[in-house]
């Protein structure tokens, strides 16, 4: 299969998730995160980690 | 809380409230109005402060308030900085193989949510987040302290939509190695 098209490599992944957190992706790039967090533990790993941020972020000098 | 009391909590503060409107003004004149402007609502509001969160927590929020308002009245200033600044700031390379895969596998950060009760951890937190480069660290606290969206951002500090994206995801990605190395790596965060 072509390399970029449906398949990202986790580069690509963490620019998703962190663009994710600051707009609504488009389908094609909505589809691709999804279908690379479904085999990428690393990746999901890196998700709930940018997630624990914000939350932590938010908090900060409460 | 009585007016004595709470003029003796609010000077106490003062320290902690300059150090957090510098950090994200990068502007000593700036900050010093932020606070003032803070302490001075703080104080014509007490009426209103409930008691139901911490003083700190009320105050802080406020502060953010009036750190916006220093952007809104400086925003001209603060973006060419940033411009340039954005130009030169290096890529990710060294986390990532020409492939796109990492170097370095991230690490499982065990239960961080435990972290989120130890004062520790955002001393760590707020030492990660100073040293990233100046204007993406404003950039990052814009989005995630001061919750801007990002059209706000980019209207501000008059820098491009991708410039942003690009630099908010840098701070993101320096940000969690940061706290992998300083925290969640040592048995602090254990």
């Amino acid at each position: 299969m072509k390399r970029g098209w449906l398949l990202i490599p986790c580069r690509h992944a963490h620019e998703l998730l962190s663009e994710r957190m600051d707009k609504p992706l488009g389908r094609g790039d909505r589809f691709r995160l999804w279908l690379h967090l479904m085999v990428c533990d690393m990746c999901s790993r890196v998700e709930r980690q940018m997630d624990f941020m914000r939350r932590a972020m938010r908090r900060l000098s409460d | 809380m009585d007016a004595e009391s709470l003029h003796a909590t609010l000077g106490g503060l003062r320290p902690t409230l300059l150090r957090i409107a510098r950090l994200q003004l990068r502007n000593d004149a700036w900050a010093e109005d932020a606070v003032s402007e803070a302490l001075l609502a703080a104080l014509e509001g007490a009426a209103g402060y409930g008691g139901q969160s911490q003083v700190k927590t009320w105050v802080v929020g406020i502060l953010k308030h009036k750190i916006i308002d220093q952007f809104r009245r400086n925003g001209r200033e603060v973006s060419v900085e940033a411009q340039v600044e954005a130009a030169g700031v290096e890529s990710l390379d060294e986390l990532y193989h020409p492939d796109g895969h990492r170097y370095q596998p991230p690490t499982e950060w065990g239960d961080p949510e435990a972290s989120l009760s130890r004062g520790q951890f955002f001393e760590v937190l707020q030492a990660c987040v100073d040293r990233l480069p100046a204007n993406m660290g404003r950039i990052f606290m814009m989005r995630e302290w001061l919750e801007y969206e990002t059209d706000q951002i980019c209207k501000e500090l008059a820098i491009t939509p991708t410039n942003c994206f690009v630099m908010l995801h840098r701070a993101r990605m320096r940000l969690r190695e940061c706290l992998e190395m300083n925290w969640f790596a040592t048995e602090r965060g254990a």
